[in-house]
């Protein structure tokens, strides 16, 4: 596996309100197939964006740690597939309604940059 | 510890899911995000690489461990208030180790915090109290004034020209003051009555509480008689009863249908007391006839249309003025002014301006807390830049030193502002209880909340701000290595507070000191007469009972005598008035009257006015007031026929120079409205010593004394005046018996004079006492911060005094060194303090009495305090400083 610039520099912690934003909503549809530990996760969405999006683990977990704040994914302790004692997310209800919403809203929002990007196209 | 598990819960239950917060404690972070890096690392083994290359590219891949942690920390919630109560907690132990530290800072903020808070409770409710008036900025007072009145009046024939021509107002109203009044039924009392306009309490934005207003037909002199009851009186007689209302009540004799009942809280525009509201029913075709021609005296209030200002409505009304100004004798035309202005102007003019100076002597000394705060923090801060590098090499962020800074800022704001809100409430009821009856409102003063929380505010604020400031400068990595040095910004900032700080305390103490030696000059005032001894006897005569000057000579004779029977009365005399004259009634006319035969007429509207006094022989020798030339009125001329005067010293003085004013003719010139020469013609019989006359503070009038003779008219004003040896309280029971056995239905009043005059003192003394104490206090807080600050300056520099000493500089070298920056800070402080406060105390200059804004004592002593006290502390410190081993200066810190 070929190091990513962005999985080494620590900056990218600092992530914008869009890039937040997505970043929650990844980890919502990720958990929305089974329970998964953080760096489940953080392979997952690697492995299905075919290694386009790679998640910085300085902001994998304060992403996991602040959506169990908010009740949308909860966490249990259990063995991991080697045995070893890990920390399992899950979706809770509230988390349901929420990717429900947030998939909408992104598909509004890609439509919305769509078209503008279309608009300018031409000129 | 107890207090931390309760903030737990607190925590648990603000933040909602709990058992995220518990389960996701550090260790177990520390475990998950292990777990992540082990996957890592067995992930790259299985890619191929061999364990070590794979540990190392999993940490790599990982990034900055500990910023994830922190970072994935910081999501719970409740951080925010953790990490306050972890600085709050390292704070405590920070004041626990430096007291004094402490202890000053929040002494200096309570200090600041209660004098502000107790004097802006004392002065709000003067001047920024809420009038009980609907829009009560619109509304305005319009009338004349002259140099003998200048609080201004009108007349009748003058207000209704006004009222039927005026612009600038909604409404034009009128009162025609508060006088006595019976209620003539059973249960009969004595009242005060009001009379007023129809379109008063309209005009004002009052509404009866029960019943209505007058209606204008009850405003006709014949017509339907009606009254409005006020809420004390409602409650008095009647229990609040609202069937009170259309019921018939009998004051002086005349019934009259009760229309409506006032609200609580209302007031007279110029403050009267008034128990009951007549319609003043006024004839007004007789205004311009009655009182030659300009009618009866009546003060009016009008409420300015919406966009008009006051001078507008000046402007608007001046030629309205100026036409009726020709009704005015010509002579006196030119002293007649109008006047506008708004009611609370009206009502608080005497005490505007100590409030103010109060008010501004307070925030001075807020300045000055905030000033010493600011100091004291800003030099702990460049104390403690040596902890703050370490704490930063060691991770802290800046934000991170910043809030712990803040954290500390706040709490010892906190503190003083709990000491300061104490300090206030004890305040306030010294100030209550000190104060004279005079000052308005001051009863209904509370401490104010809103100025508690602008004072904390300032403080937190300079605490902020100073406190902040030496945390903000990134620590340098030599502060790690170095001694600590100050570096030159924020020792040029301590330099500036040192000298604004001498600056503003200078201005504070000089000012209070001015109006302590006002007051010391006020108390030892020379009165002209002697008060040892004396009583003085007030009566009230019901007026009903007595229907000619016969029957009030009659009675005052009789009282006299029955006086001089008691034991332990050694004379009696009486009088209309009592000087000196303060805030009591008493006759006075124009010097222009005074016709002296064989001299030219007096010009006219010239030479202000002139205290005139009736009273027996007795009079001068109670009061000792000594006869200076001529003789005094003695027994015999009370019967004799013939009109005799005395003249004060400055008065005979006036009238006759250096001529003897014995057996000169003088005769009193009326204007009615041309200068006529109508009554009896007087004889100067003597000349007495000058007498206070225009209050303790006030520019004495000269004064004349005519004869209370045995053939003359009496009126019902007279006083008696005793001399006894007995105290007033041991004599008061008899005189009252006396005076029963004369007239049992009349009140009667008694009281040393000498109390009398000291109560004349009630309120400079008040004011002398609160400024007297902002004087101690400003004192107290220039010399805490002075000292620190100048101090913390010299202690700075032990080492370099060290270094000095070590080579080879002497004692007395490093003392001048010392002195001599100090000298220089002094110098400027001094200064820019004396230019501030010559120009400050022009304020004070009315408040002042027998000493110019500008005392010479005053501002050599208070500067020099000042700057002994500065200079003491640069020196103790310094003096400490060469005493040390050089050695031990250089080595340890």
């Amino acid at each position: 596996m070929s190091p990513s610039i962005s999985s080494t520099q620590p900056r990218s912690t600092q992530s914008g309100d869009l890039l937040q934003g997505t970043l929650d909503l990844l980890i919502l549809k990720t958990l929305a197939l089974e329970p998964m530990h953080g760096w489940g996760v953080a392979q997952r969405i690697q492995q299905v964006s075919k290694d386009a999006l790679q998640i910085g683990q300085g902001s994998l977990y304060p992403a996991l740690h602040r959506l169990e704040y908010r009740g949308w994914i909860k966490a249990e302790w259990a063995s991991s597939e080697n045995n070893r004692r890990a920390k399992f997310y899950s979706l809770t209800a509230a988390g349901r309604r929420q990717l429900k919403a947030q998939v909408k809203n992104w598909g509004r929002i890609a439509a919305a940059i769509a078209r503008v990007l279309e608009g300018e196209a031409p000129a | 510890m107890k207090c931390d598990s309760i903030w737990a819960r607190t925590l648990r239950w603000l933040s909602g899911p709990s058992q995220a917060v518990v389960r996701n404690s550090r260790d177990r972070l520390d475990e998950e995000l292990q777990f992540h890096i082990e996957q890592s690392i067995e992930a790259n083994i299985a890619a191929g690489m061999t364990e070590k290359d794979a540990s190392r590219q999993a940490r790599i891949e990982f990034g900055g461990f500990e910023a994830a942690r922190e970072t994935t920390y910081r999501q719970r919630p409740g951080w925010l208030i953790e990490t306050f109560l972890q600085d709050a907690r390292y704070a405590l132990r920070s004041f626990h180790r430096n007291p004094i530290f402490a202890a000053t800072v929040i002494i200096t903020l309570a200090l600041g915090i209660g004098a502000t808070t107790a004097v802006f409770s004392v002065v709000d409710p003067i001047l920024f109290r809420p009038l009980p008036y609907a829009h009560a900025e619109r509304l305005v007072s319009v009338g004349l004034v002259q140099s003998l009145e200048r609080q201004e009046f009108t007349l009748g024939g003058f207000y209704y020209e006004w009222q039927a021509h005026q612009k600038p107002f909604d409404s034009f109203t009128f009162e025609r003051g508060v006088d006595e009044c019976n209620l003539t039924e059973a249960n009969p009392i004595h009242l005060l009555c009001a009379s007023v306009a129809q379109n008063f309490l309209p005009t004002l934005g009052v509404s009866p509480v029960v019943g209505r207003n007058f209606l204008p037909g009850e405003d006709l002199p014949n017509g339907p008689k009606a009254v409005l009851l006020s809420d004390s009186f409602w409650l008095s007689r009647y229990n609040r009863d609202p069937a009170v209302l259309n019921k018939t009540i009998v004051i002086d004799d005349q019934p009259r249908q009760i229309a409506g009942v006032l609200p609580a809280g209302f007031e007279m525009p110029r403050l009267q007391k008034a128990d009951i509201l007549l319609p003043a029913a006024m004839d007004v075709a007789a205004q311009h006839t009655v009182n030659a021609g300009i009618g009866y005296p009546m003060w009016a209030f009008a409420r300015l249309k919406p966009q008009i200002s006051i001078a507008q409505a000046k402007a608007e009304m001046d030629p309205l003025f100026r036409h009726t100004q020709e009704w005015i004798p010509p002579q006196f035309r030119q002293e007649f002014h109008l006047q506008i202005r708004s009611i609370r102007d009206r009502q608080m003019q005497a005490v505007y301006r100590p409030a103010w100076v109060l008010l501004a002597a307070s925030l001075t000394m807020l300045l000055i807390a905030s000033a010493n705060v600011a100091g004291l923090l800003s030099a702990r801060g460049a104390g403690r830049k040596q902890e703050l590098a370490v704490r930063s090499a060691l991770g802290a962020s800046t934000l991170r030193i910043v809030c712990q800074t803040l954290t500390e800022a706040v709490l010892l704001a906190l503190a003083g502002a709990v000491f300061g809100f104490a300090l206030a409430a004890i305040l306030l009821r010294i100030f209550v209880a000190i104060a004279p009856a005079g000052v308005p409102f001051l009863t209904k003063a509370r401490l104010d909340f809103r100025i508690i929380f602008f004072t904390i505010a300032i403080a937190l604020l300079c605490a902020a701000v100073f406190g902040g400031l030496a945390a903000l400068q990134k620590p340098h990595a030599e502060a790690l290595v170095a001694r600590p040095t100050q570096g030159p910004a924020t020792a040029r900032l301590r330099r500036v507070l040192v000298v604004m700080q001498i600056g503003i305390s200078l201005v504070l103490v000089s000012g209070a000191s001015l109006l302590l030696k006002s007051f010391r000059n006020l108390e030892q005032q020379k009165l002209g007469m002697s008060t040892d001894g004396v009583l003085s006897v007030q009566v009230s005569l019901n007026w009903s009972r007595y229907q000619s000057g016969r029957a009030y000579k009659d009675f005052y004779l009789r009282a006299e005598s029955a006086l001089r029977s008691l034991p332990g009365v050694t004379e009696v005399a009486i009088s209309n008035s009592l000087p000196p004259d303060e805030n009591t009634w008493h006759d006075e006319i124009r010097y222009d009257s005074f016709y002296v035969a064989g001299q030219p007429r007096p010009t006219p509207g010239a030479g202000g006015k002139v205290v005139t006094r009736s009273v027996t022989p007795g009079f001068f020798r109670i009061l000792r007031i000594p006869i200076l030339e001529g003789r005094s009125f003695n027994e015999e001329d009370r019967n004799a026929v013939g009109s005799l005067l005395i003249l004060s010293q400055s008065l005979a003085g006036r009238l006759f120079l250096r001529e003897s004013a014995i057996g000169r003719h003088i005769q009193f010139a009326s204007y009615r409205p041309y200068f006529v020469l109508d009554g009896p013609i007087y004889t100067v019989v003597g000349v007495a010593g000058n007498v206070k006359n225009a209050g303790l503070a006030g520019q004495d009038s000269p004064e004349y004394y005519t004869l209370q003779s045995n053939t003359g008219a009496w009126s019902g004003h007279s006083l008696f005046l005793l001399d006894t040896t007995l105290p007033a309280a041991a004599i008061a029971a008899s005189v009252q018996s006396k005076i029963a056995q004369i007239d049992p239905m009349t009140p009667v009043e008694i009281e040393a004079l000498t109390e009398t005059v000291d109560k004349l003192a009630d309120q400079p003394r008040f004011e002398s006492a609160l400024l007297g104490f902002f004087a101690l206090t400003g004192l107290i807080m220039a010399i805490i911060g002075l000292y620190g600050v100048t101090s913390f300056l010299v202690t700075q520099r032990t080492r370099e005094i060290g270094v000095r000493m070590a080579l080879g500089a002497s004692r007395s070298n490093i003392l001048r060194l010392v002195a001599w920056e100090g000298a220089l800070l002094i110098g400027s402080g001094t200064a820019l303090g004396l230019a501030m406060a010559l120009a400050v105390t022009q304020v004070l200059r009315n408040l002042l009495f027998g000493i110019g804004p500008r005392d010479p004592g005053t501002f050599i002593f208070v500067p020099s305090l000042l700057v002994l006290v500065t200079l003491m502390a640069m020196i103790i410190p310094a003096r400490a400083a060469t005493r040390i081993d050089p050695v031990a200066a250089l080595r340890c810190e």
